[in-house]
């Protein structure tokens, strides 16, 4: 247990290492001068060797990449070139705003997902199947960003019952929040639910064929005392992993939805720091994500093995 | 460029039925009408072959220039002439998504088969020889799954500017470790074969063993794989494109075709139905072919 959960963290460490490789790489990829990429356009030489001083950059570069990880270990990510603000507190102000998009959107997926996943395993091959099965493929076909242009179409434009796009801050307005976070986040939601869904059905097919189900049922429990009790507790549990998994899709989908609803979160800050080429600020959104996503799935995976000892058995007798 | 893109998709085709026809002929009729018996997954065949048909044979089928501003027709409804109307630049829709088909099979079908040039090798290396060398690209892999595939492209599109060929790359790269994964899976277990293993008793060695003995058996589940993959690939595509990542206008992309939609949305709305159709279409037809493929091509049941 306790050697699966050091092991677990080892290569979560390792892996944030790499990305923090990659990502200090990559900004150095960037063709030109990296003081003049940080000075902007209208700056003299001497601004620029200023620059140089300020940043270490004369440094050698293993030297200026200990420096870097030491700064973004203790929060400091440098700052925005546009607005000269440090990137720690713009990414915070915007981030919020994605994490309640986010919820939302993974409140609806599981709430479609979940009873539709059971249901379509339950009853399998009936028509509540196929129709799950149809949705889900279409879910997964679907671009999101065109289901939002045409839900903003149907109903802010043609219907007039929501407002198409905008954002006020929930403690100012929660009903104003609340109309204008259901479609975005349940754009956002669609991919999720479609995902998840499948994986319900499938895991659901297997448990409800394992032994102990047959045991449950052979003592003379109601069928649906069965599925409650016994089937979805076990039945869950590779769903989480996928909802862990999913986390890097979301983030992704959460840019383009909050592009469609000009939603001010997270996703509108890295797709301006991009086309002002504000480079600290799209390398700090970058190492941010990914280290997001190592740690939350790092939390997925020991928090089910706290849950499940076969897991953190099989986990621990090796597998990758 | 699009012809070589439905060539290399051929091929492709044409590979595992010729290892499944080596196999026994029962198992391909056998598979052909499990395959006949979900008529959906034959339609999503037929889709793709009209999209494919339609990316090759786009300057015979589309004949307005779909570059072809016209200043007197600027967002018109359909009309005979224009039967999905015209754009904020008087260009006819149809024409555009007919051109259109053309850079979304491209990305989709390069990307993949970037993805598959660079991650099946390593998976094969991995999953074959194991010990410290899979111990390193397995953490690698799990450094690059970190990035979000959308982040990782925007960061790559940042470094090298936006375009087609980018996008593309971006897609692939974003594609790769999938595909490291699965090789690597599969690898994993084909190795211990009792064919591999005879053959490597007859002093076969490593590299043979790979090429010929495990990588055939492993095709079958990496087309499958490709198949899924293709529709993400498009619509990361149309994605990056709606985003200005992507594609550059005027260029015909389906993702800056809605780019531009979402801004008329009231007085043009028929400019966001196609292109936004198109994509969906062609997505859920390769997802359904690929249902029936694994099928097909696979002897477990799903």
């Amino acid at each position: 247990m306790f050697e699966f959960l050091v092991r677990r963290v080892v290569i979560s460490i390792v892996t944030l290492f790499v990305i923090s490789l990659v990502v200090f790489t990559g900004v150095r990829m960037i063709p030109g001068d990296p003081a003049r990429v940080m000075a902007g356009t209208d700056a003299d030489e001497a601004g620029l060797e200023e620059i140089r001083e300020k940043y270490g950059l004369k440094d050698p570069v293993p030297v200026q990449y200990l420096r870097w990880v030491g700064l973004a270990l203790g929060g400091d990510l440098g700052e925005s070139i546009r607005t000269r603000q440090s990137v720690a507190w713009t990414v915070a102000q915007k981030l919020p705003i994605t994490i309640q998009l986010a919820g939302f959107a993974v409140l609806i997926a599981v709430a479609i997902a979940i009873p539709a996943g059971v249901l379509a395993a339950v009853r399998r091959n009936s028509i509540w199947d196929l129709l799950a099965s149809g949705l889900s493929l279409c879910g997964v076909s679907v671009p999101n960003f065109w289901l939002g242009i045409m839900l903003i179409l149907l109903v802010s434009v043609r219907l007039g019952w929501l407002p198409a796009s905008g954002f006020v801050p929930f403690w100012e307005d929660p009903l104003g929040n609340l109309q204008r976070m259901i479609m975005p986040a349940f754009v956002l939601g669609t991919a999720l639910a479609a995902v998840l869904m499948r994986q319900t059905r499938n895991s659901m097919i297997e448990v409800l064929s394992a032994d102990y189900i047959r045991t449950a049922r052979a003592k003379g429990l109601a069928g649906r005392a069965v599925i409650f009790r016994h089937a979805i507790r076990n039945g869950l549990i590779p769903v989480v992993t996928i909802l862990g998994l999913q986390m890097g899709a979301l983030m992704g989908g959460a840019v383009v939805t909050e592009q469609i609803f000009v939603v001010p979160g997270f996703g509108r800050l890295i797709v301006e720091a991009v086309f002002t080429r504000d480079y600290p600020l799209v390398q700090g959104v970058v190492l941010i994500t990914a280290s997001a996503y190592v740690l939350i799935n790092l939390l997925v995976d020991v928090s089910y093995s706290l849950l499940n000892p076969r897991i953190r058995i099989r986990g621990a007798a090796g597998e990758s | 460029m699009s012809l070589d893109a439905s060539r290399g998709t051929a091929t492709a085709e044409a590979l595992p039925l010729a290892t499944a026809a080596a196999a026994p002929t029962g198992r391909l009729r056998r598979g052909w009408r499990r395959m006949v018996r979900r008529p959906a997954s034959v339609a999503g065949c037929i889709v793709v072959l009209i999209f494919v048909t339609m990316a090759i044979g786009a300057p015979w089928i589309a004949t307005t220039d779909p570059l072809r501003t016209d200043w007197g027709k600027i967002r018109k409804a359909p009309t005979w002439a224009n039967p999905f109307g015209t754009d904020d630049l008087g260009r006819d829709t149809l024409s555009r998504v007919v051109w259109g088909s053309r850079i979304s099979m491209q990305a989709g079908v390069f990307s993949i088969l970037l993805a598959m040039v660079m991650g099946v090798p390593i998976g094969l290396v991995a999953g074959y020889y194991r010990g410290a060398l899979d111990q390193l690209i397995m953490r690698l892999t799990d450094a690059w799954l970190a990035f979000p595939f959308l982040i990782l492209a925007i960061g790559l599109v940042t470094i090298m500017g936006p375009s087609l060929t980018n996008a593309t790359l971006a897609i692939g790269l974003g594609a790769t470790p999938t595909y490291i994964r699965l090789t690597r899976g599969l690898a994993l277990s084909t190795k211990e074969e009792d064919y591999v293993l005879a053959a490597r008793a007859l002093g076969a060695g490593d590299v043979r063993l790979m090429r010929r003995h495990v990588f055939p058996n492993i095709f079958s589940a990496l087309l499958v794989q490709a198949t899924v993959s293709i529709p993400t690939a498009v619509i990361a595509e149309a994605i990056l494109s709606f985003l200005g990542l992507g594609v550059q206008p005027p260029a015909p992309s389906w993702g800056t075709m809605l780019n531009a939609a979402q801004q008329f949305l009231e007085s043009a709305p028929w400019m966001a139905y196609w292109p936004g159709l198109a994509i969906f279409s062609l997505a859920l037809s390769f997802n359904l072919a690929g249902d029936g493929l694994r099928d097909l091509l696979d002897p477990k049941d799903y």
